[in-house]
């Protein structure tokens, strides 16, 4: 089986720099760097999503596509932007929120390259196309065509409102938690924890450190048999929280680093 | 914790509206509801009330702390510099003509990625955090490569998998600059390790039999310091992988020189290995290779996608080979992403196999196993008379394979008889998935054409866009009939036609039959006249009078009322199948059972039939059915 694509069709418009083939420069890299890039294309995804008035969930769903695929391969050998394109516009496939394939080359093109003029010609526009074609296949296989995952936002939600009901009115609505929670869930998709954990045990991780930045505590927790986290899930330690926990706020410290 | 707050609310500028995403789940909530037991969802009445409230304060109290669109895309250009880690990236295709050198033999042939997947979550990944020193030892040396790559798994290469690993110590799960920048790796050993990735890679066994290892690195002087233990004798483990992967007959014919060639090869190692190498297994097989498959007659068409009927030269096997154009300008057609992305996953006998997927430049094919008919033609060929005792079978099988569908919160959507295949064993499976959806959270309107309108439940014909399993029932109930009246339930051409036809037999909606109808825009604007409801022994008077409250209870107008596919297997319809039916495993096919036999349609001639078979023994060319009118052009095996 041939290849999708030949070079000829290739086109670099995503990536801003010409050809680094250089080994000693490629061997440079660094895991520390590595984490960085993908902060930075996945905060590039989520403003062309944005911009895309995608929703949460295909949102999240091109995350973890752009993740599981270079937690298989090499961040050098491809155009992190160009997959993050793809992601996106295979994540509106399969989560049912149809976006047009120019709509997304042309939004990610004006994210990306911002002083430059909008996408005109039309060749390029179509080499863009084809490029996306080829390399969302690429994804797909690399995935195994297993482009669904659980995403913890349905149980995030769940949580939410059984919480609301359990804690005092007057907190609840004094403080943003529910703002905070969800605000977190989405930004800890810029990295790879989302990977790493069930859907249940990130929304109750981001539960409790939402809780946690407010000072709230859960009435009647410390008496309680069951802790609340149990309740919502029943398999997860207090433990597995805070290393959850620690891993987002690495996710915060790259921030920083930017 | 301050330093995070004050970074979270920087955040959560940038977020897309709360209150959208808010609102946007909580539609789903109804739905979701009934599966909130497991969803760890504490089911105390007294909590589930006040949901809805809660909610709406979030929603409110979302939308205050939300930025107009504009500011965030502001805010995250500024922020949006370009640092020199750009530099250091190399674009998707300029990478390529690296991958010239791992071309071999002068053959077009082009290996996925340089090292794509070498890793999986339970493998050390020291092979993928040094590619480049990798990929420098490697240089100079031949290396095999697949022919295609067989993609029921991760991507891994095939290749890759045949050699045994080394022994680990307690570092190994870290990855190797880790390790290096700890200190605890010394030179020596990292060469040891990166000369073990070029064993692996001529570890490969070539095509002709030989194994490459003994030829170009044997001046290396490498050894691996494995030990290995046998537990198996290497045939039976094999064929035993295989057909209980992809649910083959137990008497694959595995090709001789393949078994040959294994024995050669050095031996399985024990343990974690065991999944990667069957599937280097199943690819040296020849799964995945398009020169495994001959091409037989052409079953179908559809809008993107060709069915041929086809042969396995492995297996001897009939299968349909659905082949999926992809010059298509969206890229690969969203319902193929879905349909393979579900099928791999489901695994039942009432559903059909995907065997194998295979990828050429051009198209992308799917192989199915091979059914003989659909219903629609079994029905046509007992000239539509069906045995009542064979439509009570096929009823149960149906609703089998969908009771698993919609415990995975898979919805069909597409039910109608020629999705319904049928073997010679009277086995039902159902097809084309390329609607279906995995139902997770129910964020946004489905789109509203997607059941072939005669099997199109009422409240979607009404323009209802947010709807649940209860959408596959009421196809199965217009099945149901089908098959024992022999003439469908409701040909309509139209929607209108449509719903008027199903309204003058249930009789015009009313506020006790359909509360949901009274407030559609659309039922008041269509205006129907008044009709009583038929009784259904009328329709269909061949059917006893089990059969006809289960078929009542499936063809319910609100949707909610509709029997779940669950509770109608246990339909006492069904009581004369016996107890053991219900206990039978998922993969068991209900003909397993001695008591479960298929009867001899009355309608059906034939003389070429032995024993209780009813159909032929030899599959009839299924030539493309005439579709009607308003169906999915869309065509499976």
């Amino acid at each position: 089986m041939a290849a999708p694509m030949r070079p000829k069709d290739y086109h670099t418009l995503m990536s801003k720099t010409t050809k680094t083939g250089d080994p000693s420069r490629r061997r440079r890299s660094h895991h520390g760097d590595e984490e960085l890039v993908h902060f930075r294309i996945v905060r590039f995804m989520m403003e062309s999503g944005i911009k895309l008035r995608m929703t949460s969930v295909p949102m999240a769903t091109a995350a973890i596509i752009y993740h599981r695929f270079f937690s298989i391969c090499i961040l050098q050998d491809y155009d992190p932007y160009l997959i993050g394109m793809t992601a996106i516009s295979l994540a509106s496939k399969v989560e049912e929120e149809h976006l047009k394939i120019r709509d997304v080359i042309n939004v990610c093109y004006r994210t990306r390259h911002k002083d430059k003029p909008p996408l005109e010609s039309q060749t390029e526009l179509a080499d863009l196309r084809q490029a996306m074609a080829s390399c969302e296949l690429l994804i797909m296989r690399v995935l195994g065509f297993n482009v669904t995952k659980e995403l913890p936002h349905k149980y995030l939600l769940h949580y939410l409102k059984s919480l609301g009901d359990w804690i005092d009115a007057s907190v609840w609505d004094r403080t943003p938690i529910r703002d905070t929670a969800w605000a977190m869930l989405r930004d800890l998709y810029h990295g790879k924890v989302c990977l790493q954990h069930e859907a249940q045990h990130l929304a109750v991780a981001v539960l409790y450190f939402s809780l946690l930045c407010f000072g709230i505590e859960v009435p009647l927790n410390n008496q309680a048999e069951t802790k609340w986290w149990k309740v919502f899930s029943e398999d997860i330690t207090e433990e597995e929280i805070k290393n959850i926990i620690e891993q987002i706020m690495d996710v915060y410290d790259l921030e920083q680093r930017l | 914790m301050k330093k995070i707050k004050r970074r979270l609310s920087l955040t959560l500028r940038g977020g897309r509206g709360v209150d959208e995403s808010l609102s946007e789940l909580a539609e789903s909530m109804n739905i979701e509801e009934s599966n909130a037991k497991d969803n760890g969802w504490p089911s105390r009445s007294g909590k589930q009330k006040g949901s809805s409230k809660a909610l709406s304060k979030a929603e409110s109290a979302a939308i205050v702390t939300l930025q107009p669109l504009m500011e965030v895309e502001g805010s995250l250009s500024k922020k949006q510099q370009l640092g020199p880690n750009i530099s250091r990236m190399v674009s998707f295709f300029e990478g390529e003509p690296k991958l010239s050198k791992h071309f071999i033999r002068g053959k077009q042939h082009y290996r996925t990625m340089p090292s794509l997947a070498r890793k999986s979550k339970t493998e050390p990944d020291f092979f993928l955090n040094d590619g480049a020193s990798f990929r420098t030892i490697d240089k100079g040396r031949r290396m095999r490569k697949s022919e295609s790559d067989s993609f029921f798994d991760e991507g891994t290469k095939a290749s890759d998998k045949l050699f045994p690993i080394p022994t680990i110590d307690s570092n190994f799960n870290l990855p190797l600059w880790r390790r290096l920048s700890k200190g605890r790796m010394k030179t020596a050993d990292f060469h040891s390790s990166s000369r073990l990735c070029i064993v692996h890679e001529n570890a490969r066994l070539g095509s002709d039999g030989e194994s490459d290892q003994t030829s170009g690195t044997s001046n290396d002087d490498v050894h691996s310091p494995v030990k290995l233990r046998h537990k198996y004798p290497l045939q039976r483990r094999l064929s035993e992988d295989i057909t209980k992967r992809l649910s083959l007959p137990a008497d694959i014919h595995l090709p001789d020189n393949f078994l040959e060639k294994r024995s050669l090869s050095p031996p399985f190692p024990e343990g974690r290995l065991s999944r990667r190498m069957r599937r280097a297994s199943l690819h040296e097989i020849g799964f995945g290779k398009m020169e495994s498959y001959t091409k037989l007659d052409k079953l179908g068409e559809g809008t993107y996608a060709t069915v041929f009927k086809g042969k396995s030269k492995l297996t001897d096997n009939l299968v349909a080979l659905k082949e999926i154009r992809l010059e298509h300008e969206e890229g690969a057609p969203c319902t193929a992403i879905r349909e393979v992305s579900l099928l791999k996953d489901l695994k039942h006998a009432n559903i059909v196999t995907l065997h194998d997927i295979i990828h050429t430049e051009k198209s992308l094919t799917l192989v199915f196993e091979y059914l003989e008919k659909d219903l629609k033609q079994y029905m046509d060929d007992c000239g539509n008379i069906m045995s009542m005792t064979n439509v009570k079978l096929f009823l149960y099988q149906l609703l089998r394979g969908l009771n698993y569908c919609h415990r995975r919160r898979i919805l069909h959507r597409d039910l109608k008889p020629q999705n319904l295949l049928i073997n010679e064993k009277g086995e039902l499976k159902l097809a084309d998935f390329g609607l279906a959806r995995a139902k997770s959270v129910p964020t946004k309107t489905y789109s509203n054409e997607v059941v072939t309108l005669w099997y199109r439940p009422p409240d979607v014909l009404l323009g209802s866009t947010e709807y649940s399993t209860p959408i596959d029932m009421w196809g199965v109930g217009c099945i149901f009939y089908e098959m024992s009246a022999g003439r469908p339930l409701f040909p309509g051409s139209t929607v209108e036609d449509e719903l008027h036809l199903i309204f003058k037999t249930l009789g015009t909606p009313a506020a006790e039959t359909w509360p949901g109808a009274m407030t559609n825009e659309d039922f008041l604007m269509y205006n129907f006249p008044h009709y009583e409801p038929e009784p259904l022994v009328n329709l269909a008077p061949r059917l006893e009078a089990d059969g006809q409250d289960l078929a009542s209870k499936l063809l319910q107008y609100e949707a909610k009322w509709r029997i779940s596919a669950e509770e109608a297997m246990k339909h006492p319809y069904f009581n004369t199948l016996g107890p053991r039916i219900h206990k039978l495993p998922d993969t068991a096919s209900i003909f397993t059972l001695d008591e479960i036999r298929l009867a001899k349609d009355p309608g059906y001639k034939s003389s070429s039939v032995g024993s209780s078979a009813t159909m032929p023994r030899v599959p009839t060319s299924r030539s493309a059915i005439s579709e009607p009118p308003g169906m999915c052009e869309e065509f499976l095996p």
